[in-house]
């Protein structure tokens, strides 16, 4: 029996509960409105802001992206230990004859695929709007970095949830820890950013500094999603931020493994 | 007799939060069970009696691997193979049908199962294909047998499964018992239904304080006991304890009932 069969199981489990009906909606507002919006051609931008190709509108699209996507992995992963902790159902799949690793690598697929898979699909949808909009389609190199970045960033939060599912005692605690996460890093990592600039000595009055954009583009690793826009940046021609290639790569290859290993030790552990 | 699961020594403490100022995070060890020494036959029923808190369910769960506790004359996940569990009063719910939840368990199992054959045995064939969210406790009850019969364990290790069932499938749920033991299946079973169990089990283990203080059959445990013919559990564990049978109050359970072995051997 392989992780992917059991998280296939689990992941159609939780794409038929009752909170998809949220998230649906939820994320076809932010993502298919978003494209519809930003593919204006009399849209008007900040100067800075260049939207002149399918990819830049996805690449601007993709704000929209990590609210409501990120968010709905959080909505989908916060209980996924938990609950089954809490009614005593863990203790039954705890007691089969399953690898427990392999168990772990099961729930973070499954939980992954409930979100990535619904993202997915609006994604095409976006494209096909960005299409019909402007008339312009990104290559295939460029939807597949998107694409990519998309089930990275999505792979790390749910990673992020089912390890604080997993610590919570009950459920109000996990949602607690997975809101909190969610709104550290996509509504106050800016701060934290400035905080960090201020005490380095770099100039808060002007966001485009080159210093600040520097310490911006490090901070930006720190972050799920500042290293999510990183992944989509490498592949534009106007934005540069200084970052090497390499550090960018490190840090994925970091955010994919370090949340996912803590997740497998942690089931490897847990009791009941 | 064919002997299925030994334990020798088993012993296990849970670590519980030790509230403290400066190190809120501290633990220390709590209560838990203590050397213990079992033998698990295949077709015997084996019932494990004692007050609340002796340690029943944690011994259960060691029995079933979920603990990385050593004394098992199999390792963990060869026991957690050839047991199967069903845990005190589950909760299953969510929006997924019977079926859906045991075929999640025979995943994990990773054998051909006939669920149909199951899900018939435990009498949820109407069920099946029924939403979670919508069973009765008594329906959880049968579903989480369901799951514990998932490929044809040769232990089964069964907290307190008679809650919540009715008379009548108390008895179905007996008799199914009863034919597994005869088929050569080894059954672990606690329960406060002492009048069925009484009638059910062929042994008992009688545990306290995380002890085991006396094992063998009704008889055997009667005689060890000086208890005449007449004497049930409730007889068994006040003697076992020292309660006189008059003046059983729900202090049982205290902890100064016994002397509180530490893993060291020492008194605590």
């Amino acid at each position: 029996m392989s992780a992917f069969r059991l998280g296939w199981h689990i992941m159609k489990e939780r794409i038929s509960a009752g909170r998809m009906m949220v998230i649906w909606p939820l994320l076809t507002i932010f993502i298919l409105f978003a494209s519809w919006g930003l593919s204006d051609p009399n849209l008007n931008l900040p100067a800075s802001i260049v939207v002149d190709s399918a990819y830049d509108v996805m690449y601007v699209a993709s704000a929209f992206i990590l609210l409501s996507a990120t968010m709905g992995a959080v909505l989908i992963s916060f209980d996924g230990i938990s609950r089954d902790r809490l009614s005593g159902v863990l203790e039954v799949k705890l007691s089969q004859p399953i690898n427990r690793s392999m168990y772990a690598r099961a729930l973070l697929l499954g939980h992954w695929g409930a979100i990535w898979l619904p993202v997915m699909f609006l994604n095409v949808l976006s494209v096909l709007i960005i299409w019909h909009r402007i008339d312009d389609l990104p290559s295939i190199e460029e939807f597949f970095i998107h694409t990519l970045a998309t089930a990275l960033v999505l792979f790390w939060y749910t990673s992020i949830q089912l390890l604080a599912s997993s610590w919570a005692k009950d459920l109000g605690s996990s949602i607690a820890i997975g809101l909190g996460i969610w709104m550290i890093f996509t509504l106050l990592w800016l701060v934290f950013t400035t905080v960090i600039a201020g005490l380095s000595g770099v100039g808060v009055d002007d966001l485009n500094s080159a210093e600040f954009v520097r310490i911006d583009a490090f901070m930006d690793l720190l972050s799920p999603n500042g290293l999510y826009h990183h992944i989509l940046e490498m592949h534009l021609d106007n934005v540069d931020r200084g970052m090497s290639p390499w550090n960018v790569g490190l840090a994925t290859v970091i955010w994919s493994m370090l949340p996912a290993y803590l997740l497998t030790r942690r089931i490897e552990r847990i009791h009941p | 007799m064919e002997t299925s699961l030994t334990l020798t020594g088993v012993s296990w403490r849970h670590m519980v939060r030790d509230f403290s100022t400066w190190k809120p995070w501290a633990k220390r060890a709590g209560a838990g069970i203590h050397s213990i020494d079992l033998e698990i036959n295949k077709g015997t029923i084996l019932g494990l009696i004692g007050p609340n808190g002796a340690g029943k369910t944690t011994l259960m769960r060691a029995i079933c691997g979920l603990y990385d506790c050593e004394g098992f004359d199999k390792p963990s996940e060869a026991r957690r193979s050839e047991i199967g569990y069903m845990p005190e009063q589950v909760r299953w719910e969510g929006n997924v049908s019977v079926k859906h939840a045991l075929q999640s368990i025979a995943m994990m199992r990773d054998e051909e199962v006939d669920l149909d054959a199951i899900i018939q045995t435990v009498g949820l064939s109407t069920k099946s294909e029924q939403l979670l969210d919508n069973l009765s406790q008594g329906m959880r009850q049968r579903l989480s047998l369901a799951c514990a019969l998932i490929g044809n364990p040769k232990i089964l290790v069964m907290d307190e499964p008679l809650n919540g069932l009715d008379p009548l499938a108390q008895r179905a749920f007996c008799n199914l018992l009863r034919t597994l033991a005869n088929k050569g299946v080894a059954v672990v079973i606690s329960s406060h239904q002492v009048a069925d169990l009484e009638a059910l089990v062929d042994r008992i283990a009688l545990l306290h304080h995380g002890q085991l203080l006396i094992e063998g059959t009704l008889g055997d445990i009667r005689k060890e006991l000086e208890l005449d013919e007449e004497s049930g559990i409730v007889e068994m564990i006040c003697s076992a304890t020292g309660i006189d049978p008059e003046e059983v109050s729900l202090q049982l359970s205290n902890d100064d009932m016994l002397p509180f072995k530490t893993l060291g051997g020492e008194e605590e």
